[in-house]
C-alpha cells in the first residue's frame, strides 16, 4: 500500500493505493495549528471505510509520499517565524536591497517587498574571509553573543546566518552557529554554506533567509507527524515531495526546508501527464485551484519547465525547482474593497480556520466559496460529500456586509463580481505560464485540478479562448495522486574546478562513482531494489572565463565536448569550438533515481451518451451567459460512466469537489472516467480519441 | 478580422523571444558589465526597421535601435543578404556611446528580408586613450575610442577575418572580442524563434497582427497623451561641470507641447555644445526623453513602434544634447538625469499626481588596472555605488536604491562575491544611507553608501556622473534628498574628494574607496506621515531620531 497526501491550505488530500491497481480517496480540513492532525484523520477515514483499524491499516502501508504547501503559503501570506539574521558587517541590507531592481522599469508605483527579515534584526557581525576564503579578520564572537540577546529579547524563532565568501571557507559561519546552538537551542537554524554552499552573495542570503523563515512551521509540522505516525504503528518510509519534482526523507527536508517550498504543486505536472496521456498527449497545461493558492504548470514534450533561479514571491530560491506560477487565489480567497473602492479578491485566505462565512467556524469574512454557494454552484448539503454543512445565510451576510453594501449593489451581483474577479486573476495566471513563455494556452488542453478548480474552469478557459480541458475524476485529490506517479530522486553535488582537459579521467569517473554510491546506499534504505536504482550522471561546464553553465550528461566522456558546443550553439546562437576555447568543468551531478511502482488505471467500458441515471435533481445555479439564475440540471459524478455526454449549463457533483458546465460547453466522460469538457463551437480542438466518442 | 487573442499571442512572443535574447546574452559574456549588471538591451524590429519588441535593462540604450536599423537598411540599400551579421557604435550615425556597440543581423524568410534581430552592449574598452572608455580629457570623439560605422564582420555567412581583427587590433580588452560573439550569438537566438513563429503563422498573418499592434498601440499612446492638459509646458535643469572649467554650468531648456493626442518636446533653446565630452548625441538624448515620459503613462503598454509614433522630439545640434562632428560625447548617456528633471519640472504643475519629485542623479565611478592576483586587466563599472533613489510621489514612497532614472532599476549590483573575484578590491560596506532620503509625507528613495579598499596598486580612478552640487528636489512641501560624493582615503592618510568628472591615476593597494549615492526627493508635507511609519524607520535606522523630530515633527503630537 502506497499513499500521496498533499497537505493544502485548505484541505488535505488523500490517495491510497494497492499493488493490483484498485484506489481509494480522502479529503479532510486541514488543521493549521498543526496540519498533522489533520492528516492523521484523513488515514482514519481510509481505514474506516475499508473497515481496518487505524493500526491494522498502517500496518500495511510501505511508503507515504507527502507533499505539503505549509511553506508556500507561510511565504504567500507573510505568516512566517520572527526571523533574525547574521551577516557580514557591512552588508546587511542586501536582502532587501535585492541587488538593486525594480521588476517593473517603468511603473513609479511599484514597490520593493517587505523584507522577510526586518532591518533591525538583521544584525552585523565582524569577521571577514577573502575571496578565496582566506581569514583577513578574526571572526568577533562578541558580535554573535550580542545580536543573540537582541534576538531572544525579541523572541525570535528562526536565526539564519549568511557571511561574505563563505562558500570558500565555512568555518566562520559554522563558528557562529555553535554560538546560536548554545544560546539559542529552540531557535531554526538556518546556515548559507548548508542550505546552497555557491558562490554569489545575494542568492544565498535570501535562500538562506526563506529556509528560516518557513523553518520552524515546516520542523513543527514533520516533528509532530513522525511521532504521530510512529504512535499508531507506522513502519514504512516517509517521502516528501521537493520543489524540482522529486522526493526526499523527512530528515533532510527538515534542516532544508527551502527545498519544499514548491512541494505540493511539484506534483501536478507529472499527475496532468498522466490524464492527457490516455488521449496520446504529452503536452499540457496544469491548474490546481485550492483553498488558498491557485497553481499553474506547463508541461512541453512530456517534460515540465524546470527553473534552477527562480523566486518566491520575489524573492530570490536558488534551488532547482518546477517552473510554477503561483497566485494567492482559492476557495477560501477573500473579497474587500480597497482604498480605491475597487473590487479585490485575494490574495488574503480565511484558510481552514476560521475558514470561509458559511463554514459557520467564526469567519465572517466573504469567501470565493460564500459567492460560489450563493450563485448556487455549490449544494449547502452536499459540501465535502456532506460532511460540512454550509450556511448560506451566513455566506450572503457576509457579501452583503463587506462587498455588496460598500459598492451599492444587490448580493447576486456583488457574488458574481467576486467570482468574476479571482477568475481574470486565475487566467491572469495561465497567460503567465503560456503567453509570457512565447505559447499559445489554446494549443494545451487544461488538466483542471483541486476542490475549487472544477468549478471556475469553464470561466479560465472562456477568458483565454481554450477549447477544451480535462477534469480528472479525483481532480481534488490530483496532486496526492502525481506523488504517487514520482519516481524516488536524489541529486548530489560536488564542486570540481579546473579545465576539463586537465583533469584526469579516473578522477572525474571516481567522484562520480562516489556520488553515485551515496546515491545507491540512500535508494536502498529506502527499500528500492538494485534493478530499479538508476543513476544520471552530468557536470557544468562553461567556457573559461564565462559565469555561467551549461548542464550536460557526462556520458558519453569521449564526445562531451563536442556535446557541449553544440549545447551551447542551440542555446545561445554560436559557440567557440572553432577559437579552440578550453572548456572549464565546476560542478559534478548524481542524480539517482529509485523507480517507484505506478498505479495503473483502469480503462471503462464505454456506454451510451445518455448521463440521465446519473440525474439527481436540478436547483437554481447563475448562469454567466445569462447574467441569472436559471434552473440547471445536477448529477452525480460518481454515476457518470464512458460515453456519457451533458451539455451545459449543468453541475456534476462529486464528494470532494463540483464540476460546473457553463452554457457554452459540454462534456463527455473519457476512458479513464476524467470529465472532458469542450467549446461547443470548437469541437475540432477535442483529441482523436474522443472524436471517435463522439460520432 | 484580428482574432485579439493571437494579437497578444504575438505581443508576448515578441516579449519573450527579446527576453530569450537577452537571458542568452546575460549567461554568455564575460565581462561582469554585461553579466552581472545587464548594461545591455536586446530587440526584435521588422524589416522596416520598426520596433516589434525590446528587453530594456537599460533603457537609455533602447531607443536608439530602430533609428539605426533604418540607417542601415538605407547604408547598405539592396546589399543585404541572408547570414550577415553588421557591427556599429558610430555616435554621429546615431549610436549612443563608442563603448555601447551593437550587433544586427538582418532576419531573412522565404527570400524575403522580414526583420532584425539587434543587441547592444556596453562593452567593457572600446581602444581611446582611457582602458574602459571614460576619458575627460578628450575633447574629440578619436581620443575616446573607435569609430565603427556600420559594418559586415560577417557577409552572407562568411567571416570577414580581416575586418574583424581590423575592429579588435584596436580594443584592450580580449574579453571584448568574446562578449561581441556572445552578442552576435543573441540574435542568432532572436532570428530562429522569429522564423519559428513565421513557419507557424506565415507571413502574411504577422503582417497584419503587426500592424494591428502598432496601431493598437498607437491608440493606446494617444488615448494617455490626451489625459494630459493641452498646452505648452516649460523646464529647465542645470548641468554642472564640463570636466574642463571648474564652476562651468549649462542648462537644459524643453518646450513639451501637447496637441491632439501628440506630443512634442522641442529642444530648441537648450545651451550650446560643451568643449569637453560633457555633450549628448541625438539618439541618447531621445532615449532619456522617451523613458522619463513613459514614467508618466499606463507603463502596460507594449513597447513597440506605435508606442513612440505619438511622440516628436526636436533637438538641434550643436547643443548640449545633440553635439556636432567630431565632438567628444562619452558622457551623454549620463545626461539623462538633467533631462528628466527638466521634463518632471514641466510636467509637474500640469499632472501633479503623476510625476515623481526627483530622482537621485548619477555619480559613478570605473576602476581599471591590473589584477594582481592574477595580473589580468579588469574593468569595472561601480554599479553597487551609483545606485540612489528615486523620487517620491503622491501615494508612493520612492525606490530605495534604484539607481539613476535611465535604468530605473533595470541594472543590478554587482553581486558581492563576483565583485570580489572580478576586481582585486575588498568590500567594506555597502548598506543604506541614513537621513539620505528627502523627507515628505512620502519619502524619496533612501541612498547607499560604498566602501571597498583597492587591491591593486597603480589603479586609476575615472569618475563621471552629477548630483554633487544640486540635490534630487521635493515637491509638494516634500524634501530634498543628499548629494552625491565620492572620495580616496590614500594609505599615507591624505583624502582627495573627486571632482563630478574626474580622472585620478596611480591610486595604491590599500586605499579605502567612500562614495555616497543620495536620496530621492520626498512628497508632501513630512508632518503628514504616519507616525507609526516613522517611528518603525527610526528603529530600522534609515531615520536618525534628530531627523524624525526636525523634519518629520516626531514627538510634537
Amino acid at each position: 500500500m502506497k499513499v500521496g497526501i498533499d497537505v493544502g491550505g485548505t484541505f488535505t488530500d488523500f490517495l491510497a493505493t494497492t499493488g493490483d491497481g484498485s484506489t481509494q480517496v480522502a479529503k479532510v480540513l486541514t488543521t493549521p495549528a498543526d496540519p498533522a492532525i489533520g492528516l492523521l484523520e484523513g488515514l482514519r477515514v481510509l481505514a474506516a471505510e475499508r473497515g481496518q483499524s487505524l493500526a491494522d491499516f498502517a500496518g500495511t502501508v510501505r511508503t507515504i509520499v507527502h507533499g505539503t504547501t505549509v511553506t508556500t503559503n507561510v511565504v504567500l501570506t507573510g505568516a512566517g517565524a520572527k526571523t533574525g539574521l547574521l551577516t557580514t558587517e557591512g552588508v546587511r541590507d542586501a536582502l532587501e536591497m535585492r541587488r538593486g531592481v525594480r521588476e517593473e522599469q517603468y511603473n513609479n508605483r511599484f514597490t520593493n517587498i517587505p523584507p522577510l527579515v526586518p532591518r533591525y534584526l538583521r544584525r552585523p557581525v565582524r569577521g571577514r574571509l577573502d575571496h578565496a576564503g582566506v581569514e583577513v579578520a578574526p571572526l568577533v564572537p562578541e558580535d554573535v553573543e550580542a545580536a543573540l540577546d537582541l534576538f531572544a529579547a525579541e523572541r525570535v524563532e528562526a536565526v539564519a546566518i549568511c557571511f561574505m565568501n563563505s562558500f570558500a571557507n565555512p568555518d566562520h559561519e559554522r563558528r557562529a552557529a555553535e554560538i546560536v546552538r548554545r544560546r539559542l537551542p529552540g531557535a531554526y537554524l538556518s546556515v548559507s554554506t548548508e542550505v546552497l554552499p555557491s558562490i554569489r552573495f545575494y542568492p544565498r542570503i535570501s535562500t538562506a533567509v526563506l529556509n528560516a523563515y518557513v523553518g520552524p512551521v515546516l520542523r513543527r509540522y514533520l516533528d509532530s507527524l513522525i511521532r504521530r505516525l510512529r504512535e499508531i504503528g507506522f513502519g514504512g518510509v516517509l517521502l516528501v515531495m521537493q520543489s524540482n519534482g522529486g522526493v526526499v526523507s523527512p530528515e533532510s527536508a527538515r534542516d532544508k526546508a527551502a527545498v519544499t517550498l514548491l512541494s505540493g504543486p511539484a506534483a501536478g505536472p507529472n499527475a496532468g501527464l498522466v490524464f492527457v496521456g490516455s488521449h496520446g498527449l504529452d503536452h499540457c497545461i496544469t491548474v490546481d485551484m485550492g483553498g488558498t493558492s491557485f497553481d499553474a504548470a506547463l508541461v512541453r514534450d512530456g517534460q515540465p519547465l524546470l527553473v534552477t533561479e527562480g523566486q518566491v514571491n520575489r524573492n530570490a530560491l536558488a534551488l532547482p525547482m518546477l517552473d510554477i506560477v503561483t497566485i494567492g487565489a482559492g476557495g477560501g480567497s477573500i473579497g474587500r474593497i480597497d482604498e480605491g473602492g475597487l473590487l479585490r479578491v485575494g490574495p488574503q485566505s480565511a484558510g481552514a480556520d476560521p475558514g470561509p462565512a458559511c463554514y459557520g467556524r467564526g469567519g465572517r469574512a466573504p469567501t470565493v466559496t460564500d459567492a460560489d454557494l450563493v450563485l448556487g454552484r455549490l449544494d449547502p448539503d452536499f459540501f465535502a460529500g456532506g460532511r460540512i454543512p454550509l450556511d448560506l445565510d451566513a455566506a450572503r451576510r457576509a457579501i452583503e456586509e463587506r462587498v455588496a453594501k460598500p459598492l451599492g449593489l444587490p448580493v447576486v451581483a456583488a457574488a458574481a463580481g467576486m467570482v468574476r474577479v479571482v477568475d481574470a486573476n486565475m487566467a491572469a495566471g495561465v497567460r503567465e505560464i503560456t503567453i509570457r513563455r512565447g505559447f499559445d494556452p489554446r494549443e494545451f488542453p487544461m488538466v483542471v485540478a483541486g476542490g475549487a478548480g472544477p468549478n471556475h474552469a469553464c470561466a479560465i478557459a472562456a477568458e483565454l479562448g481554450l477549447p477544451l480541458f480535462l477534469v480528472p475524476r479525483e481532480s481534488s485529490i490530483f496532486c496526492a495522486a502525481g506523488m504517487l506517479m514520482t519516481d524516488l530522486k536524489h541529486d548530489f553535488v560536488r564542486s570540481m574546478v579546473g579545465r576539463l582537459a586537465e583533469i584526469p579521467r579516473e578522477t572525474l569517473l571516481g567522484a562520480i562513482e562516489e556520488l553515485a554510491e551515496r546515491g545507491r546506499r540512500v535508494l536502498s534504505s529506502e527499500n528500492v531494489p538494485a534493478d530499479r536504482i538508476t543513476i544520471l550522471a552530468e557536470a557544468e561546464l562553461r567556457y573559461v572565463r564565462q559565469y555561467h553553465e551549461v548542464c550536460l550528461p557526462l556520458h558519453p566522456l569521449e564526445d562531451l565536448p563536442k556535446r557541449f558546443h553544440a549545447e551551447h550553439s542551440r542555446l545561445y546562437g554560436y559557440s567557440l569550438e572553432e577559437e579552440g576555447t578550453p572548456l572549464e568543468i565546476i560542478n559534478l551531478r548524481v542524480r539517482a533515481t529509485g523507480g517507484m511502482d505506478k498505479p495503473a488505471f483502469p480503462s471503462e467500458e464505454r456506454v451510451g451518451p445518455d448521463p440521465s441515471a446519473a440525474r439527481k435533481g436540478a436547483r437554481p445555479v447563475f448562469v454567466p451567459e445569462a447574467k441569472d439564475y436559471a434552473e440547471v440540471a445536477v448529477f452525480d459524478g460518481h454515476g457518470l460512466r464512458h460515453g456519457n455526454r451533458i451539455a451545459g449549463p449543468a453541475i456534476i457533483e462529486q464528494r470532494n469537489t463540483t464540476l460546473f458546465v457553463s452554457a457554452s460547453y459540454e462534456t463527455v466522460v473519457d476512458s479513464a472516467g476524467s470529465f472532458v469538457v469542450f467549446d461547443r463551437a470548437r469541437p475540432d480542438a477535442l483529441p482523436r480519441t474522443l472524436k471517435e466518442v463522439l460520432r | 478580422m484580428i482574432d485579439p487573442i493571437l494579437s497578444s499571442v504575438f505581443a508576448r512572443a515578441f516579449k519573450s523571444i527579446t527576453d530569450e535574447m537577452s537571458i542568452s546574452l546575460q549567461r554568455t559574456t564575460r565581462s561582469p558589465i554585461l553579466c552581472e549588471a545587464k548594461d545591455f538591451v536586446t530587440g526584435l524590429y521588422d524589416a522596416e526597421g520598426r520596433m516589434l519588441e525590446q528587453t530594456e535593462n537599460l533603457p537609455i540604450l533602447s531607443f536608439s535601435l530602430a533609428p539605426v536599423c533604418r540607417y542601415i537598411r538605407r547604408y547598405f540599400g539592396d546589399d543585404l543578404h541572408e547570414g550577415d551579421v553588421i557591427f556599429h557604435n558610430d555616435v554621429f550615425s546615431l549610436g549612443n556611446q563608442l563603448n555601447d556597440v551593437a550587433v544586427y543581423r538582418p532576419i531573412f524568410f522565404q527570400g524575403h528580408l522580414v526583420g532584425w534581430s539587434a543587441a547592444k552592449g556596453h562593452q567593457a574598452d572600446i581602444g581611446g586613450a582611457v582602458q574602459g572608455g571614460y576619458n575627460p580629457d578628450a575633447t574629440e570623439c578619436w581620443q575616446e575610442g573607435i569609430r565603427i560605422p556600420p559594418v559586415k564582420v560577417v557577409d552572407g555567412g562568411r567571416p570577414r577575418r580581416d575586418v574583424w581583427d581590423l575592429i579588435f587590433a584596436n580594443i584592450r580588452l580580449d574579453i571584448v572580442r568574446e562578449d561581441m560573439k556572445a552578442e552576435m550569438g543573441s540574435c542568432v537566438v532572436g532570428e530562429r524563434r522569429l522564423l519559428a513563429l513565421l513557419r507557424k503563422y506565415g507571413l502574411a498573418r504577422f503582417t497584419e497582427v503587426k500592424q494591428h499592434l502598432f496601431e493598437s498601440t498607437r491608440r493606446m499612446m494617444e488615448a494617455e497623451i490626451r489625459t494630459i492638459p493641452e498646452g505648452t509646458w516649460p523646464g529647465e535643469a542645470k548641468v554642472y561641470y564640463d570636466g574642463r572649467h571648474k564652476g562651468s554650468t549649462f542648462t537644459i531648456r524643453v518646450k513639451i507641447t501637447v496637441r491632439d493626442g501628440r506630443i512634442r518636446f522641442d529642444y530648441t533653446d537648450t545651451d550650446p555644445q560643451t568643449k569637453g565630452f560633457v555633450n549628448g548625441t541625438y539618439t541618447s538624448s531621445a532615449s532619456a526623453t522617451i523613458l522619463t515620459f513613459l514614467q508618466m503613462v499606463n507603463p502596460d503598454i507594449p513597447h513597440n513602434e506605435g508606442m513612440v509614433e505619438p511622440i516628436e522630439i526636436v533637438i538641434p545640434e550643436g547643443t548640449i544634447l545633440n553635439a556636432a562632428y567630431p565632438a567628444a560625447t562619452t558622457f551623454g548617456n549620463h545626461l539623462c538625469p538633467p533631462n528628466a528633471d527638466a521634463i518632471i519640472r514641466a510636467l509637474a504643475p500640469v499632472i501633479p499626481d503623476r510625476v515623481t519629485a526627483g530622482w537621485n542623479q548619477l555619480l559613478c565611478a570605473l576602476t581599471t588596472g591590473v589584477d594582481s592576483r592574477r595580473r589580468e586587466k579588469y574593468v569595472d563599472i561601480g554599479f553597487m555605488g551609483l545606485k540612489g533613489g528615486s523620487g517620491a510621489m503622491k501615494g508612493t514612497d520612492g525606490y530605495d536604491h534604484i539607481g539613476m532614472i535611465d535604468a530605473s532599476g533595470g541594472v543590478l549590483d554587482q553581486d558581492y562575491e563576483m565583485f570580489e573575484q572580478q576586481t582585486p578590491h575588498r568590500l567594506v560596506k555597502h548598506e543604506y544611507l541614513a537621513d539620505s532620503a528627502g523627507p515628505g509625507q512620502w519619502r524619496g528613495g533612501l541612498g547607499v553608501e560604498t566602501r571597498y579598499v583597492i587591491g591593486s596598486d597603480d589603479t586609476t580612478v575615472v569618475a563621471f556622473g552629477d548630483g554633487d552640487v544640486e540635490p534630487a528636489f521635493g515637491l509638494a512641501g516634500g524634501g530634498s534628498g543628499s548629494l552625491n560624493g565620492i572620495e580616496l582615503r590614500l594609505p599615507d592618510g591624505t583624502e582627495r574628494r573627486l571632482a563630478s568628472k574626474d580622472l585620478v591615476r596611480g591610486v595604491p593597494a590599500g586605499t579605502l574607496y567612500v562614495q555616497r549615492a543620495g536620496g530621492g526627493g520626498g512628497y508632501g508635507d513630512p508632518r503628514s506621515r504616519p507616525r507609526a511609519k516613522v517611528r518603525e524607520e527610526v528603529r530600522d535606522g534609515v531615520i536618525s531620531p534628530e531627523a524624525a523630530r526636525d523634519l518629520y515633527g516626531l514627538g510634537e503630537d
